[in-house]
């Protein structure tokens, strides 16, 4: 009875009763009722007001507008004079209030208690924590030196005060996300061109994309610009063992074997110097080593190529006299994370060569240098310590190891060998190698090798929840952030920063407090004396303008040259030319073009690659709202490859790599090639403290061999070979 | 007077479900309900290289013959002559959810809590269009395949684009066209999942009646109301199973 009471006034019985009295007086007062009573229960509202930021939910640094109302922000909608983001917000962006009101976020900083993993902590105070840090951070450094701690910035607008810091205390160990990621192609375009480039979607007419999947992986403004510039008539060809939304958009999708790619792209460039296809002028004045290109290519003919990639020859002839006539106007898509396989550096230098003969270098429609923005990198003092050993702990052991990033493949070797020398302490932050890193069972075991691990992040991730040390930090909604410089491809060079749209929740810090008050702690007050405003005028120096520009419209535009930047100066590599022919390579016993390498295959077992989708990024899936597009993952299957194994759609399966096994739900789809199988990441997580994906579905960190590229040491993930069985019990 | 409108280029959908989450939170939309959608073809691989799937964002098509009003006892469910926006009076509300029904594209539900139908309005009861902003989906939307504007401003983006390209709109099966203000430039696909008009037994002599003085006595009466109360208090609530199930979850 309760019940129907409340509900019967919930719903407006004496209203819709009036209305009813109302038919008597005839129809002109029953429809000036009606009309009062729809245009009623429009209640006043607290206003709502709008602050400029930019995103976070991912690298991409998308310009936003915060609607705050009552103090609680209600709504982000895209920033309309942000280019770079081409006046968008993906779904991710649009999440950020649940990241933000997340209930689960850390709220103090905790102090391990019981094992690690237990779960067991104790509440600091913000003092006890950086007195705690302090203590144990000097404990290590006059044990085991300074490099004795290894600092793990994550993609983050306050990671460069983290960078600062660790420099100053006098760590070379630093290693970020990108070790993950991108480090592969970048040495790839490096040891090519000089630069790592930009793509500039927007006016190409032909892309070939390999080893990307942009309308799921959003990148500004490539995912934007990649659509328009398909409506304006540009002609897409996708190369993937899975069907992704990238292919089922494209002209033409190719369910390539994974690990092929080269092969295809090593038969592209032999089509188009056997047909001379390329433009003689450009090659004569830009490209070093053309004739012992075209020579070593000659036997990766487009017949051999079908063999290996299952990709018809006369479609590769074909593909490459039609991008050879859109040329310059036309790219291989460079691509994002090329953390794929151990050749991974040689098989985007191939596509780099590939770019090189479109001639489409720094030119529209093609991959375009970096442009200037005038931001610049505040200076300070790097101290020197006698007792430090001479170079960071994985030094030497990859060639092309990219000096700031490192390999965390390769250092947490390392950790766990102690040589060439001990490294005891780990400070994260916004970042989670358990969960994104391949092989978490030996991302464990090198943390048996460490005697403090501190981590600074808005959730208990799983890294953080084997830490010793969790310190609560804000989120990007909540802090004043240093100006960061973006490209945007031909779109913009620009810059920002962010102000606070809220205050800071609970007991967060943000890194700059936190590297403050350390650096009191550590005896290098010095080194951060500095407000962030009065940071941010040291990075606008040579800019002033940007301040006013940044207020008004939340972002500010350098209009410096888009094409033709190198038109008049040469190349940053040795040859000063695009190098086809490295000679670097060739001095220290690479192969100084690339040499194709069939993937390894075993009777019976899938190559496991991992892939995204457009709603996550990496391992921030605990989100109340983006969990209700996918709230576990599942391993894709040709329908084929499950019938030869006697398994079902939807049945539990294990998947079982000499790295470890996981058990998810089969999903069979016919967009996948046979031998292949694909997880998204982001599931599986160990930490409790992320309930909506605890326990759920699988984490690829436990099955993932940790392979690395030979070349720049990037981590290889997709080098697993799995073995899958119908769950037993 | 206004007759706002949503034209949809499908072609240039990704699928990225930014609009659905946009809306979501604008409208604080229950967890595992939509106001919006994006449906999809499905891939027939048989075409090897040319294989392709079309998306279709949706959501309430906003229709000039709105079966839903049509269906409604109560006067609740009413199309806004001021703005051309089917609307819901939730004081009006007897919450009988015929008009969930009556809707031959599934975009009504009830709202789990307030127990009252809930669906798409172009943000107009969250103040969007009031303070000069788009619809949370449209403006959100990254490759802009969501355009809104009023068709009776010639100069809008919505009617440039209705007269730049050829458009099409996704009728209901069975006959009964709702003349839908959502038009999709070139195609519609997929349409499998657009449903029937089904009225309720009570009202299938009523549907022809639009007077809405005849409707509102009808849908009042003593009977009527008391017939509603109970179907609304001890109804299971079968479009929300419906909806878990048409739901994104598994991959």
């Amino acid at each position: 009875m309760k019940t129907q009471a409340k509900t019967l006034s919930r719903r407006g019985f004496l209203q819709a009763s009036a209305a009813v009295a109302a038919t008597a007086a005839g129809v002109p007062a029953l429809k000036g009722h009606l009309a009062t009573a729809h245009a009623a229960g429009a209640a006043p509202q607290a206003p709502v007001t709008s602050h400029y930021t930019v995103c976070d939910m991912c690298f991409n640094r998308c310009g936003m507008i915060a609607r705050v109302q009552n103090g609680r922000v209600v709504k982000l909608d895209p920033n309309p004079k942000f280019l770079k983001s081409r006046g968008m917000l993906c779904a991710r962006g649009n999440a950020a209030v649940d990241h933000l009101y997340d209930p689960n976020r850390l709220k103090t900083p905790l102090l391990r208690k019981g094992a690690r993993g237990e779960g067991k902590w104790q509440q600091l105070t913000w003092e006890q924590a950086l007195d705690h840090a302090a203590e144990q951070f000097t404990r290590i450094a006059e044990k085991y030196t300074r490099c004795g701690v290894m600092f793990s910035p994550g993609s983050d607008m306050q990671s460069q005060f983290l960078i600062r810091f660790a420099e100053v205390f006098g760590s070379y160990n630093v290693t970020s996300h990108e070790t993950l990621c991108l480090l592969s192609k970048n040495r790839a375009y490096l040891d090519t061109f000089g630069e790592t480039p930009y793509a500039d979607v927007l006016y190409s007419k032909y892309i070939i994309i390999s080893g990307a999947n942009p309308l799921e992986a959003i990148i500004t403004p490539d995912t934007i610009d990649l659509m328009e510039a398909r409506k304006n008539g540009c002609k897409i060809v996708v190369l993937d063992p899975r069907y992704t939304k990238t292919a089922a958009l494209a002209d033409e999708w190719y369910a390539i074997r994974p690990g092929t790619d080269m092969a295809f792209f090593l038969a592209l460039t032999n089509v188009i110097t056997e047909e001379r296809l390329y433009d003689p002028a450009f090659a004569e004045k830009m490209l070093f080593g053309l004739d012992e290109y075209a020579a070593h290519v000659r036997q990766y003919t487009p017949e051999w190529a079908a063999g290996e990639c299952g990709i018809p020859a006369e479609d590769i002839r074909r593909i490459a006299r039609e991008i050879a006539a859109a040329a310059p106007a036309a790219m291989i898509y460079p691509g994002r994370r090329s953390s794929d396989y151990e050749d991974s550096t040689q098989i985007r230098r191939s596509m780099a060569i590939a770019n090189a003969l479109l001639s489409n270098w720094d030119r529209p429609g093609g991959i375009l240098a970096s442009r200037e923005v005038g931001v610049r990198a505040p200076y300070f003092d790097v101290p020197w310590y006698d007792d430090n050993p001479d170079d960071r702990i994985d030094h030497g052991m990859a060639p092309g190891l990219i000096h700031h990033e490192g390999s965390f493949k390769l250092m947490r070797d390392a950790i766990i060998k102690e040589e060439p020398y001990p490294i005891r302490g780990w400070f994260t932050f916004k970042t989670n190698f358990m969960q994104t890193a391949a092989n978490r069972n030996k991302t464990l075991e090198m943390l048996k090798h460490l005697d403090f691990v501190v981590n600074a992040d808005i959730v208990m991730s799983d890294t953080a929840w084997y830490s010793d040390l969790v310190l609560p930090s804000p989120s990007f909604l909540e802090r004043n952030d240093p100006v960061s410089a973006l490209q945007g491809s031909s779109a913009c060079a620009c810059a920002v920063w962010r102000d606070a749209v809220v205050p800071a929740m609970h007991e967060c810090r943000d890194m700059l407090w936190i590297c403050t008050e350390l650096s009191k702690r550590l005896g290098f007050p010095e080194s951060f004396d500095f407000t962030l405003d009065e940071y941010r005028k040291l990075q606008l120096e040579s800019i002033p303008e940007a301040f006013e520009a940044i207020k008004a419209d939340g972002v500010y535009y350098n209009p410096s040259k888009v094409y033709g930047i190198y038109f008049d100066s040469p190349l940053k590599t040795q040859a000063k030319k695009i190098e086809l022919f490295n000679q670097r390579y060739a001095h220290e016993g690479l192969d100084p073009m690339p040499v194709y390498k069939a993937p390894r295959r075993k009777e019976g077992a899938f190559r496991l690659v991992v892939g995204r989708t457009a709603f996550f990024t990496h391992s921030n899936t605990n989100n109340a709202l983006l969990i209700q597009f996918k709230d576990e993952n599942t391993l894709w299957m040709h329908p084929r490859s499950a019938a030869r194994q006697g398994l079902v759609d939807g049945e539990m399966v294990e998947v079982a790599s000499a790295a470890g096994t996981v058990t998810l739900a089969l999903r069979l789809f016919e967009g996948m090639e046979e031998e292949t199988v694909y997880m998204a990441t982001g599931f599986g997580a160990l930490s409790p403290e992320l309930p909506l994906v605890h326990n759920r579905g699988a984490s690829i960190a436990e099955v993932l061999e940790d392979h690395a590229d030979f070349i720049s040491g990037n981590m290889a993930m997709h080098e697993t070979l799995v073995t899958v069985t119908r769950r037993v019990g | 007077m206004k007759k706002y409108a949503m034209v949809i280029d499908s072609s240039m959908c990704i699928d990225c479900k930014a609009c659905m989450a946009s809306c979501k939170v604008q409208n604080n939309v229950p967890r595992g309900y939509w106001r919006n959608w994006i449906k999809h073809t499905i891939p027939d691989f048989s075409q090897g290289s040319q294989t392709r799937t079309h998306f279709q964002p949706g959501g309430c098509m906003q229709c000039d013959n709105p079966t839903c009003v049509q269906a409604c006892p109560s006067g609740a469910t009413y199309k806004d002559t001021q703005n051309g926006i089917v609307r819901v009076n939730e004081a009006l509300c007897i919450g009988c959810g015929n008009c969930i029904t009556a809707c031959p594209y599934d975009a009504r539900f009830r709202h789990p809590d307030r127990r009252v139908p809930d669906k798409c309005d172009f943000c107009f009861s969250s103040g969007r269009l009031e303070r000069g902003l788009l619809p949370a989906c449209v403006d959100t939307c990254p490759t802009k395949a969501r355009v809104f504007g009023d068709l009776n401003d010639p100069d809008s983006d919505a009617s440039r684009l209705l007269r730049e390209k050829p458009s099409v709109r996704v009728l209901a099966r069975g006959g009964i066209d709702t003349k839908p203000n959502m038009y999709y430039v070139a195609a519609t696909a997929p349409t499998d999942w657009v449903g029937e008009v089904e009225f309720p037994g009570a009202f299938t002599t009523m549907a022809t009646l639009v007077n809405p003085v005849v409707k509102v006595a009808v849908g009042l009466s003593a009977l009527g109301v008391a017939v509603m109360w109970a179907k609304q208090i001890f109804s299971p609530d079968r479009e929300e199973s419906e909806h878990e199930s048409s739901a994104p979850g598994k991959d």
